[in-house]
């Protein structure tokens, strides 16, 4: 502060000075006031005080938007993403088990059991209806996805009204396994082609657009928060600034070498704005992780999950409607590079390359980058094991490879039976890969749970961290600046009471 | 690409963070780069596709695909002056996008894995089907199977013979045509039996000449066709996604999909797709 060299010839003790004769006598007295220590002293003190309330006010306000961000995406926007993400699951999972029960036909104890199939067909529909609901809150307001879940809701009842048909159709004709009555088989063209036109890409669009409302939402609220740190920064160092400034005034005028309280104030200041800054930046890296690791990734997986659903009930479709299962066939491939991806041109060649996966992991085959033409593993799962970052989620992951592995070579085992004109063995095959308690489906399906629960615990664990990483600062920060406050108070008021 | 915002804001809280040393990085300030914030948009098509993009005599590009892509542009925001539609072939749709020519292709272009690692793809827009073209007069091929010994004509640079031979393991003949026009043209001349690829592109030559040839209609693989975008571009993608969505359901996609295929008697589903997602993955 330059101040104190255009008054230097005044000392605390003259207090006054003489005005010039053609100014009035009232703005004489008004300059003459402002011109005086006691009159700068406040100045000087109110520029801290200011300063260090506006500290207070940005940073209060960046926590604020922080603490939302974290709120936002753990408690609200995330869940309710997974939860669209199951609606998926539960349409192609009904669509899955309608096709076995006509596979079955007359004998209802192949694989898990008729039973069994149809109590689960019951649950993922109550599943999709739940998920539906949840889905039509969320996208309140929103016209595109509201009518999407609309046209689900709808498509649901036409849906079950052609299912239903088949399967009655085909109880009456007393269809032998694997032999499906040409009505019913009509009925269920039309329903899965319903399933997977109407209703599956909408429920899937659904939980992207969740997706990308959640990462909307993110990039928002660290936007926010990364303006708020310059503002608290550029607050801070001001603050800072204007306790420097004061202190060097008193050490001109009134000739001390320190005011103790000031010091501590000024380190205060800048420990507060460190402190906040720091509180910050570490915050928004554990949400950044919750996000990318942990909801990122879950849902990723969870697609992973549901593809394979569908995926794995391509093997039903393809037995039971011949005319088709060249289309059946080349969608289970598609299907099956979009969970863990290969470059094949045939089933053939993929449960080769797939097999050659699962045993080189951790190594990934492909990504070295050394042949042009081929990309490396991709997919679902290959993006997974190339970010593989979590402790124990290399096992797990190996774990999911394995069994992802071990389902193809059962695939393989039953077009191998079908091509040999072995129905009866290709159905069994198909009802063993379908078995709710220990079929290869089954096995993919625990290990990727287990992998996706990792993944919700990164996620859990990432926004606890986060959160208390913010939480000291509700009362540090109102208690550090009155402290500030106080000290400020403390290092003036001696040398205003000089001018008592 | 010219911007209508500059960052400045952020640039100068970057500038304001650096001065003060204060620990933040330069990534957690701003969205990223989008071809959204451009004040025009130049898309990609196909200029040698009957049905999805020809260039006609007076140098206008029509078809399929440029109606799509102006849609899409008409909902992102762009107005037509703003939108340029410019000429790709198939083999340059990475290199153009990745340097930045075009912001914007939507030119019969599948998503593929491999692709999907230099290309951010949003939609699909379509299915298409792999299916094969007969002449009208052919009646005995009536699946993909009945194409066994036949003489079964690609394009050059096109896979879809392998998926019949390799893919499903059926014994054709495989011929090569500088083209899917030189195709057809055998196809009318009995120089081949077959062609096959898209049904989408089979469906355009179709359209041109509708009593010479039969489509077949036993689709065997899906081929998503997605709008190509700048390789981590997933504001766009998820804005485009939007745009398709509501072309779907104000009845622009049906239309279309009848202006351009609808004497051809292809089966064509006026849902919306499965969209691919717009992460990596």
């Amino acid at each position: 502060m330059t101040a104190t060299g255009s008054t230097s010839e005044h000392g605390p003790s003259s207090s006054s000075r003489r005005g010039e004769p053609r100014s009035s006598p009232h703005r004489d007295r008004g300059r003459r006031w402002t011109e005086t220590t006691p009159a700068r002293l406040w100045l000087l003190t109110s520029v801290c005080v200011v300063a260090i309330v506006g500290l207070f006010g940005s940073a209060a306000s960046t926590l604020g938007h922080a603490r939302e961000g974290l709120h936002v995406l753990g408690r609200d926007a995330g869940r309710q993403a997974m939860a669209t993400t199951d609606l998926y699951l539960a349409l192609a999972d009904m669509d899955a088990r309608v096709a076995d029960v006509l596979l079955m036909g007359t004998d209802h104890d192949l694989g898990s059991g008729r039973e069994d199939a149809l109590a689960h067909y019951e649950a993922s529909r109550a599943r999709a209806n739940e998920a539906l609901l949840q889905a039509a809150s969320l996208t309140e307001g929103d016209s595109v996805e509201e009518h999407n879940v609309q046209a689900v809701l709808d498509g649901m009842g036409a849906y079950e009204r052609l299912a239903t048909r088949a399967r009655l159709l085909n109880d009456e004709a007393q269809a032998p396994p694997g032999r499906v009555d040409a009505a019913a088989l009509d009925a269920y063209r039309e329903a899965t082609h319903l399933m997977h036109t109407g209703l599956l890409p909408k429920a899937f669009n659904l939980g992207l657009d969740s997706s990308a409302i959640v990462r909307a939402n993110h990039e928002e609220g660290r936007e926010s928060v990364a303006i708020g740190l310059v503002w608290v920064g550029t607050v801070g160092a001001v603050a800072v600034a204007a306790l420097i400034g004061l202190q060097l005034y008193l050490r001109v005028r009134f000739r001390r070498r320190f005011n103790a309280p000031l010091l501590v104030a000024t380190a205060g200041t800048a420990l507060l704005t460190a402190g906040v800054v720091l509180a910050l930046t570490s915050s928004g890296g554990h949400q950044s992780e919750a996000k990318e690791q942990g909801l990122d990734a879950a849902m990723a997986l969870s697609r992973a999950g549901a593809i394979a659903t569908d995926m794995q009930a391509d093997q039903s479709r393809y037995l039971l409607d011949p005319d088709r299962a060249d289309n059946h066939q080349q969608v289970y491939l598609a299907r099956a590079q979009q969970v863990l991806y290969r470059p094949a041109g045939n089933l053939e060649e993929y449960y080769q390359a797939i097999g050659e996966v699962a045993a080189a992991y951790p190594e990934l085959p492909g990504s070295g980058g050394s042949d042009p033409e081929d990309p490396g593993t991709l997919g679902y799962l290959g993006q997974r094991a190339q970010d593989a970052l979590l402790p124990g989620q290399e096992d797990a992951l190996a774990g999911v490879l394995e069994s992802y592995d071990a389902l193809q070579t059962e695939d393989r085992r039953l077009r191998a039976a079908s091509e040999d004109g072995d129905l009866a063995g290709a159905v069994d095959i198909r009802m063993g890969v379908a078995h709710s308690g220990d079929g290869a489906f089954q096995a993919y399906e625990t290990a990727l749970a287990e992998l996706i629960d990792l993944h919700e615990g990164a996620f859990a664990e990432g926004i606890e961290r986060g959160d208390a990483v913010l939480a000291p600062w509700t009362w540090l920060l109102p208690v550090g600046t009155l402290l500030l406050l106080a000290l400020v108070g403390l290092g003036v008021r001696p040398r205003l009471a000089e001018y008592r | 690409m010219r911007f209508r915002h500059r960052r400045t804001a952020a640039v100068a809280a970057l500038a304001a963070v650096a001065v003060l040393g204060l620990p933040a990085c330069s990534a957690v300030l701003g969205e990223e780069e989008s071809v959204l914030d451009a004040a025009s948009l130049t898309i990609g098509v196909k200029t040698d596709q009957p049905g999805l993009g020809l260039e006609g005599a007076d140098g206008d590009i029509t078809g399929f695909d440029v109606d799509v892509a102006l849609s899409i542009a008409e909902k992102l925001g762009f107005s037509e002056e703003e939108v340029e539609l410019t000429g790709i072939t198939s083999a340059e749709r990475e290199d153009r996008l990745v340097n930045g020519e075009v912001d914007m292709v939507v030119a019969t272009y599948s998503i593929t894995p491999a692709r999907k690692t230099e290309v951010t793809f949003a939609g699909p827009y379509y299915v298409a089907k792999q299916d094969v073209l007969v002449r009208a007069e052919n009646t005995d091929v009536q699946g993909v199977r009945d194409l066994e010994g036949l003489r079964v004509c690609q394009g050059e640079g096109s896979n879809s013979a392998a998926r019949i031979t390799e893919g499903l393991g059926i014994d054709v003949r495989k011929t090569e045509a500088p083209s899917y026009s030189a195709c057809v043209d055998a196809l009318r001349e009995g120089d081949v039996d077959a062609v096959s690829t898209d049904n989408l592109i089979l469906a355009g030559y179709l359209a041109e000449n509708p009593d010479a040839f039969r489509f077949v209609n036993n689709p065997f693989t899906d081929e998503k066709y997605g709008v190509g975008l700048p390789y981590g571009d997933v504001r766009a993608c998820e804005a485009v996604n939007k745009a398709i969505s509501e072309m779907y359901q104000d009845g622009t996609a049906e239309e279309l999909l009848n202006t351009w295929f609808g004497e051809t008697g292809l089966d064509v589903v006026t849902r919306v797709p499965q969209f691919e997602g717009c992460d990596s993955t």
